[in-house]
């Protein structure tokens, strides 16, 4: 059959001689160095893994973006897995190198840490403003005490408006706010409720969730960092916030927790693990950051208090500290 | 006349008139359970193409070029092909799928040899596969060997030039890779990715036309094609590299179509529909740069699918997530494939069916079927347990990943395989007993070549699974933010899902409008062509019955 005579092999033996020399050949003539020319050998390169809260994350990976442009081969990867999420499930057991807090990090997250040889460095890198919000269409209440929103958020004994304040309408609270993984839910429970924290509300990592439950009903409420609250400003309306009743309520502004005359206003925190800082990658960024943390973006850009001169020489000292050790 | 039968007079109603009021009713129930299906999914992918391409912000002198130059004269050709011409209609869609397809194609090949093999390393695995073949069929045609020495010397022959024995013996690979000097990388891609591929294409000419020199001229264009980007790549503004693979695998499969339309002489027309779209993309563009006409602002660009996750929307980018599901893909499917088979097999070939034993592994069987419910989450968690708390992996890297949902769709591999394992005839097994065939040569040369078509669409319709899932990545720590791909199966990783979720949880609403949706077009594009190559192989199964 014709298929046979073209399906089997008629190459001849001299054929193949021929074009095996000749691919020879043309691969010798294009032989190369394999040691690439183009490293420069003391380039930075490694990897730097940032877990923890959801309200330090915004800072933090800009400071990666903006390190990485520096660094281009050193992998900073960056995760928003909640304050306690992130010391529990990853930066104790040694799986992380920062962790970012917007709390101070507890007595058991310390001894957690302590079991497997971590030791958490403080840093206070930026201010927050944490924002309480209502839906905008909610026209009875702009400003609220201390007293009224551990009514609220304290215990599950408030159900309705107007549990609260007669004046408000009679109908259902439909509660936002962070998961219990999260720094400011920590926060909150422990400065404004005073230690509890209602059980019936939905509780979410996602703040944008939060930001889609004020919009969606007129009677809803919640809070998050004020990053979250700078982005959607048109979307939901911020509550003045007084600590107790004579006090003059405030707006969340940076301004405003800048100089302390907002109430929530709330430090945020990096805790870089000591042993990471000998990693010349990880101790570099930590530098890079903390240098950052006085500049004008972070305000700008992300939302958030700068640190001051004080704080940048103050966190400078501990990193130099902990590596020079 | 008819019988008075009673149960057929209730049958019918007993007036005689047969009702047809209840199959109508329910024939008009199935059709708006359909309809209700494509509309939802319908509704869906616009509203994500709309997020994604935003047609608003375009001039509206924009679309009305585009309508004209290129979806004008392509609906004026589908009409004439539907009208008069059915087989040119059949070809001028395969001629505008294929490129498009090798497109993508190419697009997977260039990212496997930029971060899984480099070129270097490739051409080390062709001439030590080369060298181990060589080595294999001598020892073949040298001694008539048996069974157990041909396994010995396979594995020794293996051993020695591709795997290697750690510490101990570098493998011939290794020594080539160790080499001082190599061809430069697009020079080793032409030797041994160019030159196989034309050389394949050379011969399937060949036997087509029957002529030496058909065959001789189909490989040398090939390999010439890829040849001329030594100097035409830089032109263009491509390197080297991409050019080579661009004309291999985009310009091969082209090619061998245009040349079997030709030969075949049906349908030739159709081959104008490409052209004809190709062309009017020309004038279009043209006339869109020579007017200033705004095009509409899409999310979904070149740069989008080039860079990485960005803190400014218009930026940001999901290659490093692509990388890292190809990567996983890769791992998945190294890992869930033969253990699944494997499993399946035994299962329907080897299995007791009787007896105690028998109600074991049929209770087995519940439980794998059981299991491929069970919630992704869980399957995470198990991943976190089993790789990163007892193997010591560190979380987040492209083998933790790929190994805990290669766990997820194993059930459905395992079920997959066996359905197609199952409907492999038992005459046909029965006839191999026959002839004297031991169980092994049965299922090696009936069962599964007749199988493995089925098998390969069950495994690639569950690795289209695979890649979409995004609750085990969160489980075993895979971070919201990587921008640099991962340089090996060892490194941190993100995949397109996991890059997806942690957009929609940015705070600015550009990342969970605009990013997000162009990055599940991506996401569907690539689902898509998994699926197109499942179905592919079952129409081709389907044809040789």
């Amino acid at each position: 059959m014709a298929d046979n005579q073209f399906g089997r092999d008629a190459v001849s033996r001299r054929k193949f001689i021929a074009g095996t020399g000749a691919v020879s050949v043309a691969a010798i003539a294009g032989c190369s160095e394999t040691s690439d020319g183009n490293g420069n050998g003391d380039e930075l390169s490694g990897e730097v893994i940032v877990k923890g809260s959801s309200t330090v994350f915004p800072i933090s990976d800009e400071m990666a973006q903006r390190f990485m442009d520096d660094h281009p081969k050193v992998n900073v990867t960056v995760d928003p897995t909640g304050s306690g999420g992130g010391f529990e499930n990853h930066f104790c057991p040694g799986n992380a190198d920062i962790n970012g807090a917007s709390r101070l990090i507890k007595e058991e997250e310390k001894n957690h840490c302590a079991e497997n040889d971590v030791s958490p460095i403080e840093m206070h890198i930026a201010g927050d403003a944490l924002t309480v919000a209502v839906s905008p269409e909610n026209d009875w209440v702009d400003s609220m005490t201390f007293d009224e929103l551990a009514q609220i958020w304290g215990d599950d004994s408030a159900t309705t408006w107007s549990d609260v304040n007669p004046d408000w309408p009679d109908e259902e609270l439909k509660l936002y706010g962070p998961d219990t993984t999260s720094g400011t839910y920590d926060w909150f429970t422990e400065n404004v409720n005073g230690g509890t924290h209602r059980t019936e509300y939905e509780g979410t990592e996602d703040d944008n969730t939060i930001i889609q439950g004020l919009e969606n009903s007129p009677y809803a409420m919640g809070y998050f960092g004020y990053a979250y609250y700078s982005e959607n400003k048109d979307r939901v309306k911020a509550l003045e916030i007084a600590e107790s009743e004579g006090d003059d309520p405030s707006a969340p502004s940076l301004q405003a927790a800048s100089d302390g005359t907002y109430p929530l206003a709330r430090p945020l925190f990096i805790y870089p693990a000591e042993g990471a800082l000998e990693r010349e990658p990880v101790y570099e960024f930590v530098k890079f950051y903390l240098e950052n943390t006085s500049a004008d973006w972070i305000a700008d850009e992300v939302g958030y208090v700068p640190a001051n001169q004080d704080m940048v020489d103050e966190n400078m000292t501990k990193l130099e500290n902990a590596a020079g050790e | 006349m008819a019988t008075t039968d009673e149960s057929t007079g209730t049958w019918f109603g007993a007036d005689g008139q047969v009702s047809q009021l209840r199959g109508l009713l329910f024939k008009a129930g199935c059709l708006g359970a359909t309809l209700l299906a494509l509309f939802l999914v319908f509704v869906f992918l616009v509203y994500v193409a709309i997020d994604a391409i935003e047609p608003g912000t375009a001039d509206p002198a924009w679309w009305a070029t585009v309508a004209t130059t290129v979806a004008g004269p392509a609906i004026v050709l589908s009409i004439y092909y539907y009208r008069f011409a059915p087989r040119a209609g059949e070809v001028a869609y395969t001629a505008l799928g294929l490129p498009v397809a090798a497109t993508l194609l190419a697009g997977g090949v260039s990212i496997v040899f930029r971060h899984i093999v480099s070129p270097h390393e490739w051409l080390a695995l062709v001439v030590a596969s080369l060298v181990a073949y060589g080595a294999l069929e001598f020892h073949g045609r040298a001694r008539d060997a048996g069974a157990l020495e041909r396994v010995v010397v396979g594995a020794a022959v293996i051993g020695l030039t591709i795997v290697g024995v750690p510490g101990l013996v570098p493998s011939l690979r290794t020594l080539l890779l160790s080499l001082p000097v190599l061809p430069m990388a697009p020079l080793a891609l032409l030797g041994t990715f160019v030159v196989p591929i034309g050389v394949g294409a050379g011969w399937s000419v060949r036997r087509a036309r029957e002529s030496d020199r058909a065959g001789l001229i189909a490989g040398g264009v090939t390999v010439a094609a890829a040849a001329i980007g030594a100097v035409a790549g830089p032109v263009v503004g491509v390197s080297w590299t991409t050019w080579l693979v661009l004309t291999t695998v985009v310009g091969v499969p082209v090619g061998l179509y245009v040349e079997r339309v030709y030969r075949g002489g049906k349908g030739v027309s159709g081959l104008a529909l490409p052209v004809a779209l190709a062309a009017g993309v020309v004038v279009c563009a043209v006339i869109v740069e020579t007017a200033g006409f705004a095009g509409p602002d899409v999310w979904i660009d070149w740069e989008f699918l080039t860079s990485a996750h960005n803190r400014t929307p218009r930026e940001a980018g999901i290659y490093p997530a692509l990388v890292g599901s190809v990567m996983m893909i890769i791992v998945v499917a190294l890992a869930a494939f033969p253990v699944g088979v494997g499993a399946a097999i035994y299962l329907e070939e080897y299995a007791p069916t009787s007896g105690l034993s028998g109600s074991i592994v049929e209770l087995i069987e519940i439980n794998i079927a059981n299991l491929a419910g069970v919630p992704s989450v869980v399957y995470g968690l198990l991943g976190l347990a089993l790789f990163v708390k007892v193997g010591e992996l560190r979380p987040g890297i492209v083998i933790v990943g790929g190994l805990t949902v290669s766990l997820l769709i194993l059930p459905i591999i395992i079920i997959s395989a066996q359905e197609a394992i199952r409907a492999v005839p038992d005459s046909q097994r029965r006839a191999a007993y026959g002839i004297g065939a031991t169980r092994w040569q049965t299922v090696r040369t009936v069962v599964l070549p007749r199988a493995m078509p089925g098998i390969m669409t069950g495994t690639i319709l569950a690795l289209g699974r695979a890649i979409g899932e995004t609750a085990p990545l969160l489980m075993v720590g895979v971070a919201a933010v990587v921008r640099i791909s991962p340089r090996s199966f060892f490194g941190l990783f993100s995949a397109m899902p996991r890059q997806l979720y942690s957009w929609a949880q940015l705070a600015k609403p550009d990342f969970y409008h605009g990013v997000l949706a162009a990055g599940v077009l991506v996401l569907l594009v690539v689902l898509l062509m998994m699926n197109g190559t499942a179905i592919l192989l079952r129409n081709k199964y389907q044809r040789r019955d």
